[in-house]
């Protein structure tokens, strides 16, 4: 137990990361579940406004800070050294700072809700002034901004440590144009932290010090700017939807290629629209604010779109890869095409959201609630599942049941698109995100209602991948060590250089590598030199 | 279902970038969900045991891969570039006038010249008169913090933001009530930052117009002494805005004959 509160390794950093993210899923979870319950029905009264708008501000912030990004950041530690034949990250001792420091900026924030006045109810976009003291009058907006500030430096260490270890650690023969393309994208989704991550620890100083310290950054009253608030926050929330997105990509690269029997289609085309995506993030920040009417929306409108094009590419490869394989439907690519099917519709959606005119609408409406979680829940967090399932073996030398599996991945795409579907047609109809409660007009009710019973199924999905967990857990802890069932690569037909080494691998990961000539050493291995 | 149901000459033009952009989606999701659909029972595995080919690309497919999307979004940009600049334009010579200022958590809508102002409460959400077929200006404040004014109907809202007004025009052009909400979310009671705009012909919005002004010759009484407390708030802020230099100006000031 010790060792694990003192590791430097970065397969079992990678490995706290994720449980840690685990734990934080169930728990944002179940604040989107009471969520759905008050909005079953119109004027339903199982919590209050206030407690209502501490719920969602807390699930929001914990699904895109305390799981959502830094779940990529526990694969990535666990896989970029073996993915590119390295024994350790560059910074090992540093990387040890960043999940601790991870793991106390979430505990921090959900102290929040035992503070006196409960915790931060401003969304978790915060938007100055509703943040500011005279509102946010309570402990638990200040436990939100201090809890953030620690994520925030603990995404940059991240950061630093991927680009460093990925420019710096590869093994001979692992050339750039030989990494994998989970590698790849989680060098652009580094870059793109570095560039964003520093505005969001800017504006959430500056709001610590009008709060407490007497400063007016956002009060209008004293020559403060409320836009500058959102330019700000923006400027680094719309690289973080990216960072929330690229990693998962790669993953999708990954599991497809594996399990369609061939090698990536279009690799280099893959590995340039991550950076082109990595890119173009830097300059659509204000497709969040084309309803202010103070920024230059035909600008921001015309670089958002332009977004589809690389992400378009990435379909393109993805479908390029299975043509003509021979595909196995496995539990890890049902995920895979789950995360296609679903993540298409927010995809979609966000195009059309990047027309200001249809924005005039469905801005702040559930429309947009309909469009993130389609990017977010239905692409990231099937990819997330995907995985899960993948690497799994991997990671504890057992598979995850196949059945239980499948069963996973049925109810959770059926609840999936029960929940969030309808939520494009109440945005269309006109009801606004962030309201504890609506008018029983139109189809609103039961629109909300079949949402809420998508939500019911969702939590008993995911109540099979934890039982899934724990049984594979309590077959892991038979497999006596040293003595590992599975095979290196237990899966069949892998590329990447994790499946060249055993289940799990071995402290230093590697005791020989194999010839490394191609982008996929371990296909290689098991096919031309053997 | 009612949505997507335009009552205002700009929601008929915004209504038709909707439908463009629904169209292209819908076409560009069925081909791409055919393209998943194809492979995945045409290649699913059945137990074969030949090795798939393993060709890693194909150079003029990736090419029309970046190109088509391309050409789809440049399209899409052209279209939403002429309607967002025809809609964000300002008509001078608007028949009515409207001040919508937000404020935690209803509204207050005044009529600037008619003496007429209605302002809610998040239980009694108060009412925005508009006449039929007739451009209105809407000139939007906000008293406080970030809010949004919407109105499904007219398929639009506008933040209102404090330091920076918003001014938009709005042509209903069928007579009926609609919701309308506080989009921004702004705390507490955000939910119930609800208001109706009712659509009324011309003669009835003047003659409501009329009814709910107090009478003309008050109402010059009320604007002049309006005017007098306006001009003393402003000499009061002057004053202290700059404490240390303004007294003595304004002194010297007075004390020249």
């Amino acid at each position: 137990m010790i060792t694990w509160l003192t590791t430097t390794n970065h397969k079992r950093i990678g490995i706290l990361y994720m449980a840690t993210t685990g734990v934080f899923f169930v728990i944002a979870g179940l604040l989107a579940l009471v969520i759905r319950l008050q909005l079953a029905q119109p004027n339903e009264t199982l919590v209050s406004a206030s407690a209502f708008n501490q719920l969602f501000t807390l699930h929001g912030t914990a699904m895109i800070f305390l799981v959502i990004a830094p779940f990529g950041f526990g694969l990535a530690n666990y896989l970029i050294p073996l993915q590119i034949g390295a024994p350790d990250m560059a910074f090992p001792r540093l990387n040890a700072l960043g999940v601790w420091l991870f793991i106390i900026s979430g505990l921090v924030v959900f102290s929040g809700a035992f503070a006196a006045g409960g915790a931060a109810f401003a969304g978790w976009t915060a938007f100055a002034p509703l943040s500011g003291i005279q509102i946010s009058t309570g402990a638990g907006e200040d436990l939100w901004i201090i809890g953030l500030l620690l994520n925030a430096i603990a995404t940059i260490i991240v950061a630093i440590n991927f680009i460093t270890t990925i420019l710096l650690y590869r093994a001979p023969g692992m050339t750039m144009w030989r990494m994998p393309v989970f590698t790849w994208e989680m060098l652009a989704t580094a870059l793109m932290i570095l560039m964003a991550f520093p505005a969001l620890a800017a504006v959430l100083f500056e709001l610590l010090i009008d709060r407490h310290y007497g400063g007016h950054f956002f009060d209008p009253a004293q020559g403060g700017n409320v836009v500058l608030y959102q330019h700000l926050f923006w400027f680094f929330g719309h690289p973080e939807v990216y960072v929330m997105i690229l990693p998962y990509f790669g993953v999708v690269s990954e599991i497809i290629a594996v399990f369609s029997g061939k090698p990536i289609f279009g690799y280099v085309g893959l590995v340039l629209s991550a950076f082109a995506i990595a890119g173009l993030s830097m300059s659509v920040w204000a497709h969040h604010m084309f309803t202010t009417g103070v920024v230059a929306n035909a600008f921001f409108s015309a670089m958002s779109f332009l977004i589809a094009v690389p992400t378009g590419v990435k379909f393109w490869n993805w479908i390029g890869t299975m043509w003509g394989g021979r595909i196995r439907l496995e539990t890890p690519m049902l995920f895979i095409i789950g995360f296609l099917l679903n993540f298409l519709i927010g995809g979609i959606t966000g195009v059309m959201i990047a027309s200001p005119p249809i924005d005039y609408h469905a801005e702040d409406s559930y429309f947009i609630v309909a469009h993130m979680h389609y990017v977010l829940g239905g692409g990231s967090l099937f990819a997330v599942l995907g995985a899960v399932y993948f690497w799994w073996p991997k990671m504890f030398g057992v598979k995850l049941s196949e059945t239980l599996g499948k069963w996973n991945f049925w109810t959770m795409f059926v609840a999936f698109n029960v929940v969030f579907l309808p939520m494009h047609f109440m945005g269309l109809e006109g009801m606004p995100r962030r309201v504890y409660t609506y008018a029983a007009t139109g189809d609103l009710p039961w629109l909300n209602l079949v949402s809420t019973i998508g939500a019911l199924l969702m939590a008993l999905s995911v109540m099979l991948f934890i039982l899934n967990v724990i049984l594979s857990s309590a077959s892991s802890m038979r497999v006596v060590e040293g003595r590992h069932q599975l095979p290196d690569d237990p899966w069949g037909g892998a590329n990447s250089l994790e499946w060249a080494t055993s289940c799990p691998p071995p402290e230093f990961n590697f005791t020989a590598l194999p010839p490394i000539r191609s982008e996929r050493p371990t296909w290689d291995l098991n096919h031309v030199s053997r | 279902m009612p949505i997507l149901q335009p009552a205002s000459l700009q929601a008929e033009d915004l209504r038709g970038v909707w439908v463009i952009f629904l169209a292209t989606a819908l076409v560009v999701a069925a081909f791409v969900y055919a393209l998943i659909f194809y492979a995945l029972i045409r290649w699913r595995d059945r137990g074969q045991s030949k090795m798939p080919p393993q060709f890693k690309q194909n150079a003029p497919l990736e090419i029309i891969g970046v190109i088509v999307p391309l050409l789809i979004v440049i399209g899409l940009f052209y279209i939403t570039y002429v309607r967002e600049v025809a809609n964000d334009a300002l008509h001078a010579n608007p028949y009515a006038t409207v001040d919508v200022k937000a404020f935690r958590w209803s509204w207050t809508f005044s009529y600037p010249g008619h003496n007429v102002s209605i302002t809610g409460t998040p239980q009694a959400p108060p009412e925005l008169v508009l006449p039929v077929n007739k451009l209105t200006q809407v000139n939007l404040y906000s008293a406080d913090i970030d809010h949004s004014f919407w109105i499904p109907a007219f398929l639009f809202k506008r933040d209102a933001l404090p330091g920076f007004p918003n001014h938009f025009d709005l042509t209903p052009n069928k007579i009926g009530v609609y919701p309308g909400n506080c989009s921004e979310f702004c705390g507490l009671d955000h939910a119930l930052m609800t208001f109706t705009v009712r659509v009324v012909p011309v003669a009835d919005y003047e003659r409501w117009l009329s009814s709910r002004a107090t009478a003309p010759q008050n109402a010059t009484m009320a604007r002049r002494a309006n005017n007098v407390i306006v001009r003393l708030k402003r000499v009061i802020v002057s004053l202290s805005n700059d404490p240390e230099q303004r007294p003595k100006d304004a002194s010297r000031r007075a004390h020249r004959p």
